[in-house]
């Protein structure tokens, strides 16, 4: 019996007086998996306990056999979990290859001081890493120059250099914020091919934030709802979608397209 | 054609200038003036390095024959710019608002002063001062405990925001301050106001004189300073500085460990401040903790600030200008005011030499940092030689 | 250890510790309030500080010169010091805001605490040009009136002066003020909106930037308020010693909760008590080996103990929420 890929049990997080999570349980061998719910559910701190920026206050968190809790963010990194943000959070000022060669930090072995003493190891990891890193770009479909600074990409673009700069951790799991906010219908669904793309090449499980209920149908393997910090329903998307405890915590919304929401 | 003829026109000229009118302080400034155009100028790369060795490498210390007082200056220039370069890792690379910077210079300084003359005696009771072939295993001593400071200091503080950083550092540097002015009893480390000295030179090499020796020790670690710089900042480490920076949460997230990252940054800025600190403690031959108060730490932050933060020309630049400005220029107006004054000049009707006596332009550094750091900010905070535009720089040639 | 020595001066070192405690106070008030409406650290509320105090020695040495010194009475020339301070330190606070730190208020944070410490250190200058020029001399003493320095034998071994308690009482005055002023007016209640949310106040019709140059305004008065006690307490002031009590009322107000009025006057006494205790019981307990020169660590220590600590402070900071 093999463990889980990613185990969350009992997760709850406490911010003072409000209960943010309530004993919620998440599960992930494989493929691709979606967290729904309303504003103020609770996805995103979901996501903030899972990568390390926040510390749960019960539960336990598991990757591949490994307990998360009570590690740094750059160490789950390490580990193999990565996650882009809600809000974009490139690193504006940096070109778009370099926004990628950070995403790899986790993964490079040189010292300082072959930093220093520019041995040859020094340079044949650089020009693998940059080669690497040019590939990456490619791949996320960034077809312009890799020297472009990040904050003069296109919106869409922009979101897909946060993937690439995921990716470079070569991670397993990819958390995934909110990747569609305000995109097209058009170019949520080249993303989607994409993402199916990653999972098919690369092995990778993906968890999603959404709120694009048609990108949450048609990618989904499983879809998670969560509501005021609960766990009110889980299953394959039409089910979900059928449930009335669902419905409800959607006042109706379920069926047609919610527009994404403007930042919390 | 023309640019090269005018970069190299320009140094050969200056250089004659100040052969010439030895005196002339304007003459020394076109000098550093035309080095600078020669490192701008449109010019084949091998006739930048090779105007810029020539000029610093043999024409420096020619005319430092005719006035000693320049090369002093370009030597002091060369320290601060070691400085400048160390406070750019922590503030231009990583973001770090380090206020209490000059604590890692005193340190090195204290650390071959001690040790480096008869000042040891009165703690261990005999065999000091070391030989003073000494100094040379000193400067890495120096760089080992200036590093360890910073790694002791940062360990610490390094999770506060920036604000309360800065502040946080302030005091630290006040504190090295106050132990260096009061730790001379119960066990008298420091000397207490009085300052070491006097503290061994390195011995020196064929008929060389100490300033021309001193002179090219500090270019040489500058050069070196220069090219750590430069290696940290083009890869992962630099980058990862920048990135925390940019965005501290996200570096985080992408597999940046930040306390190491920032301590690493304080580390190797404090490190180039130790070295400094012994090679100067050594020109010096005298030390005391007036050299090594707020107001040097503001300097180094005002050169930083001034050439652009995280830039390397910048920082040299910075160092640069704002030296000769203390060292030259306001000590100039001041000495061309008391001519003035002496010689009975007046303007519009009153006599000069009815200016208070406390009025000294030498004395107005604070007032000039001041300026500097306010007006940067407002008008122009990126700096004189802005980060970004190397990294186009290097996106052009490739 | 002599502990009927050590008994015996704990009166004496109780009273300078509270003196020395509401200056503070006073001064980390201006610290206090601009933080908690802008989340900045006024670098250059130590220079506008020391002007109250050049204010005020200006003011009594032209009366001395004037020959009027001795004749008028005691409480009025203070009042014309401290209302002289007030008004030209809180003008200069205002004008520094407008000139210095307002172009910078969307700047990333660094940028605008940096820009302050370019006009600490520009102010120290220019006030020693401007006492270079006028008087020809900037390491100035405050002339005594005589009446002030009268002591009161309270036991034998604690004496206090009419100075001192003028101080007490001058600061005692102006924080009850405060409080009024701040809790009790409608402008009050403007400062306080703006600092909890400025998008929000604004939308409510308050004008932010009024409301900003008026904190900068009684922060600053509060400082003059502070300068000419500390000259009519220490007598000795140059351009240059607004930086020390600067950093430590900074420390003060981080001690008491950053934005917290209360929490800065509380911040202010607890410091000023710390730092009298340690300047008095330091040497006394170590033999001389470390005395009262590092009664200055002692305060630097406090503030990097509690940012790392307790960085709330004791009372608790009150900044703005975070969008």
């Amino acid at each position: 019996m093999t463990t889980a890929l990613f185990e969350a049990r009992g997760v709850t997080k406490k911010f003072g007086g409000l209960t943010a999570l309530r004993q919620v349980d998440f599960v992930l061998e494989r493929g691709i998996a979606s967290i729904i719910g309303p504003n103020g559910a609770g996805k995103t701190t979901l996501f903030n306990i899972f990568t390390g920026l926040y510390a749960a206050d019960e539960g336990g968190v598991a990757f591949q056999g490994r307990p998360l809790l009570g590690l740094r963010p750059d160490q789950i990194t390490a580990l193999g979990v990565c996650r882009t943000f809600q809000n974009i959070r490139l690193f504006a000022n940096m070109t778009a290859l370099e926004n990628v060669l950070v995403g790899m930090h986790a993964r490079i072995g040189l010292r300082v001081w072959d930093v220093l003493a520019r041995a040859p190891r020094f340079h044949q990891t650089e020009a693998a890493l940059q080669a690497r890193a040019v590939a990456l770009l490619e791949r996320v479909g960034l077809r312009g120059d890799p020297n472009a600074v990040a904050r003069n990409l296109p919106y869409g673009d922009q979101r897909r250099l946060e993937i690439a700069r995921a990716l470079a951790a070569g991670p397993a799991l990819l958390l995934l914020d909110e990747p569609t906010a305000g995109m097209t219908q058009g170019e949520a669904g080249e993303l989607m091919g994409l993402l199916r793309a990653l999972v098919a090449d690369l092995g990778l499980a993906l968890i999603l934030i959404e709120h694009n209920m048609r990108v949450v149908m048609e990618v989904s393997d499983r879809v998670t709802v969560l509501d005021h910090g609960e766990k009110i329903a889980e299953g394959p998307p039409r089910e979900v979608q059928a449930d009335p405890r669902v419905i409800e915590a959607y006042l109706g919304t379920a069926a047609r397209q919610r527009r994404p929401r403007a930042a919390r | 054609m023309t640019r090269a003829a005018l970069a190299i026109g320009l140094i050969a000229a200056s250089a004659w200038a100040v052969a010439t009118f030895p005196r002339s302080v304007l003459a020394f400034l076109l000098f550093q003036g035309s080095l600078l155009h020669a490192y701008l100028a449109p010019i084949p790369r091998w006739l930048r390095v090779a105007l810029l060795a020539a000029a610093l490498l043999v024409l420096m210390p020619v005319i430092g024959a005719y006035n000693g007082y320049y090369l002093e200056v370009a030597t002091q220039v060369g320290i601060f710019v070691a400085l400048a370069l160390g406070l750019n890792i922590v503030v231009g690379l990583a973001g770090l608002l380090d206020l209490g910077y000059v604590a890692f210079f005193a340190v090195g300084a204290y650390s071959w002063a001690i040790f480096g003359s008869p000042h040891a005696n009165l703690i261990f009771g005999g065999g000091f001062p070391l030989a003073a072939g000494w100094f040379w295993a000193f400067l890495v001593v120096g760089l080992l405990v200036a590093a360890g400071a910073g790694v002791l200091l940062g360990l610490p503080v390094l999770r506060l925001r920036g604000d309360y950083l800065a502040i946080v550092t302030l005091g630290f540097g006040e504190v090295i301050r106050v132990l260096a002015n009061n730790l001379d009893k119960p066990i008298n480390i420091t000397n207490g106001p009085k300052g070491i000295t006097p503290i061994s030179r390195p011995p020196v090499p064929f008929d060389v004189s100490y300033a021309e020796a001193f002179y090219f020790l500090v270019l040489a670690i500058v050069g070196v300073v220069i090219l750590v710089n430069r290696r940290l900042e083009d890869s992962h480490v630099g980058r990862a500085w920048e990135a925390i920076r940019e965005d501290e949460l996200a570096a985080q997230a992408m597999g940046v460990p930040l306390v190491r990252s920032k301590l690493l940054a304080f580390a190797c800025g404090a490190s180039f401040a130790g070295v400094m600190g012994v090679v100067f403690s050594a020109k010096q031959v005298f030390i005391n903790p007036e050299s090594f108060t707020f107001l040097e730490s503001i300097g180094v932050l005002a050169m930083v600030i001034l050439g652009g933060m995280g830039s390397i020309p910048g920082a040299v630049v910075g160092a640069t200008v704002v030296t000769v400005l203390n060292l030259q220029v306001l000590k100039g107006l001041s000495l061309w005011l008391n001519e003035l004054k002496n010689a009975g000049v007046t303007v519009f009707g009153l006599s000069l030499a009815d200016l208070p006596t406390q009025l000294e332009p030498a004395k107005y550094e604070r007032m000039i940092f001041g300026m500097i750091l306010v007006l940067m900010m407002i008008f122009r905070p990126q700096g004189i030689f802005p980060v970004r535009r190397r990294a186009r720089e290097l996106a052009g040639k490739s | 250890m002599d502990v009927p020595l050590l008994i015996g001066i704990f009166p004496q070192v109780l009273l300078d510790g509270l003196i020395l405690g509401f200056m503070y106070a006073l001064i980390a008030l201006g610290y206090t309030m601009v933080y908690g409406v802008l989340e900045f650290i006024n670098f250059a509320h130590s220079e506008i500080f020391i002007v109250g105090a050049f204010v005020g020695v200006e003011i009594l040495l032209g009366l001395k010169g004037a020959g009027w010194l001795e004749s008028l009475p005691w409480p009025l020339v203070l009042l014309l010091l401290l209302v002289a301070a007030m008004t030209v330190s809180g003008l200069l606070a205002v004008t520094v805001e407008r000139v210095a730190y307002r172009p910078l208020r969307s700047a990333p944070r660094l940028i605008p605490l940096i820009s302050a410490i370019g006009v600490s250190f520009f102010l120290q200058d220019l006030i020693r040009l401007v006492e270079s020029v006028w008087r020809n001399a900037f390491n100035l003493v405050y002339p005594t009136l005589d009446a002030l320095n009268h002591r009161f034998e309270l036991t034998e071994t604690l004496d206090v002066s009419v100075k001192s308690l003028v101080v007490i009482v001058a600061a005692l005055a102006m924080l009850w003020v405060l409080h009024m002023l701040v809790n009790r007016t409608k402008i009050g209640t403007a400062v306080r909106a703006v600092a909890e949310d400025q998008a929000a106040a604004s939308l409510m019709g308050i004008d932010v930037n009024r409301i900003i140059s008026l904190t900068f305004l009684i922060g600053g008065a509060m400082g003059g308020a502070a300068g000419v006690l500390f000259g009519v307490q220490y007598g000795l002031i140059n351009p240059y010693s607004g930086f020390i009590p600067g950093l430590k009322a900074f420390t003060a107000a981080v001690l008491g909760g950053i934005g917290n009025i209360p929490g800065a006057m509380v911040g202010g006494i607890v410091l000023g008590l710390l730092e009298a205790f340690a300047a008095s019981y330091l040497g006394l307990l170590t033999g001389g080996a470390f005395g009262a020169e590092y009664k200055d660590i002692f305060a630097f220590s406090v503030l990097i103990l509690i940012l790392v600590f307790r960085p709330k402070g004791l009372l608790g900071e009150i900044v703005r929420e975070r969008a």
